[in-house]
């Protein structure tokens, strides 16, 4: 072989350029940019074949919103040269078993569909991927097998079939025909059992929320209906038809879809998100029905626009707006119902929320005369819905339209929501509105908040934040603790050492209550603990560094989960009116390890919280204790892989008899990787033992409720129970590849027969998530 | 060094955040900046002489992606109706918050 000199690599990042941006915006037609170019890499072909061809499989899967421009480009170099489109073949099939072999399930379809498209460049022969079709279906007939597996494999043709499916349909009917009748059987016999976790409305009142394997039959039933013509897909290929037909085509090799192993992990279900029909839009344009395979082709296309421009935000909504058949569609409102479709999936947001807030904005600015209009006619439309929304997307929405009032001055038309003042405050409605101004404040400050409403929503408005300290309240007199709090403070203002402050506490009194039995003294934690958050009261930092400066008195005085759930009362004592400021400081006393996190599930769970529990700033506590215990776990287990791997090397050196001079990492020993080992076995037990503490007093809780209806005759179904059945889910939901690892001791310790079918359900979706 | 500088900025976990209110509180800017990520600290920027807020601060995250997706999407948004400007820190360094607004 040739050495690459520097010539190469300009000329290999010329072609690199030249194939990744063509079918861009350009003064020629995208048929004499296609000619070109086929007629440039064909001069390149000799000396850089294998650079070409591995740069347009690479288009593939970066470029899958360009498929048949690509696919074109494939056709005129098989065109050309024969051995090429073979060597592309090759090299396409051997990635797409790769893909299937890593899980890498998106890339696969992807290139499922870019083989598919190659029929129509005379490239592969029509029966070639019916063959390949047949073959990836052939996992439905599998036994023992989760759906998510067959799902998948019956997606993967599903989605091809929109672009291949008049050339089958013409050259290979009965084959074809025989291929959707297997798909149709597949598809009657499907289980359902996750569809109700996934749906973001529990109605199917305006639209129907349809499982997207489902849907998507039924738009491929109708296109089939119509004889297999779409109006969506360019295909730059018709205009070459004449060099095309002459053009030699290749077969495939046969594609064995790898057999299951309980290590794949599947993509999970989906639920498909509508808001709007054709009524909604405004005249001239037309949205295509949703069991029209265009509505699909649409919103895949723009959610393949979304994912490879997701970094930068101007290039995105630039993108979105500049959508191929912008003239003939509804686009603004396509726009929207994707975007709020990807906020809202579940179980998670397809990308970070704040992306889509800044996307939102950014398409407002790039449209103003249009696009807010239809943001506010959605949000109407959200707000509409919501009693029947998850309480999952209900926090989203929250989230995303404080943010976005934000950026707007926080105007909006308030009155038109009156009709929350007058429902049950614990109804989605006027809960999302208090919820939104809780944000809002946040955002600013209280008197904004209170100027930005009408005042017939003051009702609604979160208390002015600030911080009660009881020691210096009307009535502190005759508390136990207030002389000591006093002195105290001064000692503290002072700049007294922490041994001092201690010091000053000893002469508590050790039980103020008839409890005895108590394992630590309270009046302690309470006389020190809220003096300290009152004086740090002024900002975070300033509370930070009251924290940071008496961490081990802190650390003594709460050394069991008892006392900590009792440091954590007091916090809530001091600053019940600043949910932000529990959110951050909880925060700090978990990560500086003065509580741990069972006791903080505890506490939330606790009826010190009762009046709270169906408050959002609580769940963000629960599920940034969550995640910050999987964080913990994650590193440990990486230290003991990389403690592993050193120790490893470093004896396989040893072994051939290496020099060990020179080698100046760490190594190691085994005693070492014990102890590591020993840290991750206590915190994976820590972590499962928090799911049991949050699983179990969900059940305790949701069970009395239930028992309680019963036994009074009146219906389980109130507002108090959505939010909190559904914050089951979300628990769920948003951890689940970490619950997952706990499903059998969950399944034979909570979740068991005896419980009731509301709550069991909420686990059964769960686990056929990947079933 | 030049170098050594760069090196910082690349690793670096901690944003420089411009045209700030002298009113935006230190809560505030939290809120924003935890809305990509898990916030470690602010370090509001304050007047060298009054000791009061002056316009810019520094926000410092736990992770580097948290913090890169700062950049990405909170930079040139607004916060209490300005619009903000964020840029790479090499760190903080204590004294550093003293500005002259």
């Amino acid at each position: 072989k040739r050495r690459r000199t520097s010539d190469d690599v300009n000329i290999e990042d010329r072609l690199d350029s030249l194939i990744t941006r063509v079918g861009e915006k350009s003064t020629s037609s995208l048929e004499s940019n296609l000619e070109g170019l086929a007629s440039v890499l064909e001069a390149d072909l000799p000396n850089y074949k294998d650079k070409i061809i591995k740069i347009l499989c690479d288009c593939v899967i970066y470029l899958p919103e360009k498929i048949t421009v690509y696919t074109t480009l494939v056709g005129l170099l098989n065109a050309k040269n024969y051995n090429c489109g073979g060597e592309f073949t090759e090299l396409i099939v051997r990635n797409l078993k790769d893909y299937l072999k890593t899980g890498k399930f998106e890339d696969a379809r992807m290139t499922v569909r870019f083989i598919a498209d190659l029929v129509n460049c005379h490239v592969l022969v029509a029966g070639s991927v019916l063959q390949m079709f047949d073959n990836l279906i052939e996992v439905t007939l599998e036994d023992n097998i989760p759906q998510v597996r067959s799902d998948f494999y019956v997606y993967a043709v599903l989605s091809a079939l929109p672009y291949v499916g008049r050339e089958l349909f013409e050259k290979k009917e009965q084959e074809l025909n025989k291929l959707l009748q297997t798909i149709e059987n597949y598809i009657s016999k499907r289980h359902h059992i996750h569809v109700p976790s996934l749906r973001v409305w529990s109605s199917d009142d305006p639209h129907p929320q349809e499982e997207y394997l489902d849907c998507l039959w039924a738009q491929i039933k109708n296109l089939r209906n119509n004889k297999w013509m779409e109006k969506q897909i360019s295909r730059p290929y018709n205009a070459f038809d004449s060099v095309l037909c002459d053009a030699l085509q290749h077969t495939l090799p046969q594609i064995i879809p790898p057999s299951h192993n309980d290590e794949i992990k599947y993509p999970l279900p989906m639920v498909v998100f509508r808001i709007f029909d054709y009524t909604d839009v405004p005249e001239g344009t037309v949205l295509p029905g949703s069991h029209a395979i265009e509505r699909y082709l649409i919103e895949e296309h723009l959610q393949k626009i979304i994912d490879s421009n997701f970094l930068e935000r101007k290039e995105c909504a630039a993108a979105l707006l500049s959508f191929p058949t912008k003239n003939k569609l509804p686009l603004n409102y396509i726009i929207i119902e994707t975007l709020f479709a990807e906020l809202f999936n579940l179980p998670k947001e397809r990308h970070l929320e704040l992306f889509y807030g800044v996307l939102l904005i950014e398409l407002c600015k790039l449209q103003p005369s249009t696009m807010p209009q239809v943001l506010a006619q959605a949000t109407e439309m959200l707000f509409e819905r919501i009693d029947t929304m998850h309480t999952i997307c209900i926090e989203r929405f929250v989230n995303w339209f404080s943010y976005h009032l934000s950026m707007f001055q926080f105007r909006w038309s308030w009155d038109d929501w009156s009709v929350c003042l007058e429902q049950d405050p614990n109804n989605p409605k006027p809960r999302f509105v208090h919820e939104v101004l809780h944000k809002i404040l946040r955002l600013s400050y209280h008197q904004r908040v209170m100027e930005s409403v009408p005042e017939s929503f003051h009702c609604l408005l979160p208390l002015k934040p600030q911080p009660c300290y009881k020691y210096e309240q009307e009535g502190a007199g005759s508390l136990p603790g207030t002389m000591k709090a006093h002195a105290l403070m001064s000692a503290i203002k002072s700049k007294c050492t922490p041994e001092e402050a201690a010091q000053i506490l000893k002469e508590l009194p050790s039980d103020m209550s008839d409890d005895n039995d108590l394992s630590f003294n309270p009046l302690k934690i309470d006389v020190f603990v809220s003096t300290l958050l009152y004086l740090g009261s002024k900002s975070f930092s300033h509370s930070f560094a009251a924290l940071a400066k008496f961490h081990p008195l802190l650390k003594s005085l709460a050394e069991t989960e008892e006392s900590q759930i009792y440091l954590l009362k007091t916090l809530y004592s001091v600053w019940k009116s600043h949910q932000q400021m529990l959110v951050v400081l909880v925060d700090k006393l978990l990560r500086t390890q003065i509580v741990e996190c069972s006791a903080v599930a505890n506490w939330l769970f606790s009826d010190s919280m009762k009046q709270d529990f169906i408050s959002g700033y609580l769940w963000e506590i629960m599920h940034s204790t969550i995640k910050k215990m999987s964080k913990q776990v994650d590193k440990l287990q990486k230290e003991v892989d990389e403690g592993r791997d050193r120790l490893d090397a470093q004896r396989r050196r040893a072994a051939d008899g290496l020099d060990m001079d020179g080698y100046d990492e760490d190594i190691p020993t085994t005693e070492m990787i014990d102890r590591m080992e020993e840290k991750l076995e206590s915190a994976i037990s820590q972590q499962k033992s928090l799911f049991l503490i949050i699983f179990q007093r969900f059940i305790i809780l949701l069970t009395e409720h239930l028992a309680r209806c019963e036994s009074e005759g009146i219906d389980y179904n109130t507002a108090w129970y959505k939010w909190v059945i559904e914050r089951l889910q979300q628990v769920f939901l948003q951890h689940h590849t970490l619950v997952y690892k706990y499903v059998m001791t969950l399944e034979e310790l909570l979740f068991t027969s005896n419980i009731d079918i509301h709550i069991l359900e909420v686990f059964q979706q769960f686990c056929s998530l990947r079933s | 060094s030049r170098n050594d500088q760069d090196h910082l900025l690349i690793q670096s976990t901690t944003l420089y955040v411009g045209n700030l209110s002298f009113y935006t509180t230190e809560e505030q800017i939290f809120e924003l900046f935890s809305r990509s990520g898990d916030v470690k600290r602010v370090i509001m920027g304050l007047d060298k002489v009054r000791k009061t807020p002056c316009g810019f601060c520094f926000v410092e995250y736990y992770v580097r992606e948290d913090a890169e997706n700062a950049v990405r999407y909170v930079n040139s948004t607004r916060l209490d109706d300005r619009i903000i400007r964020t840029d790479w820190d090499a760190g903080f360094r204590e004294g550093r918050q003293y500005g002259r607004g």
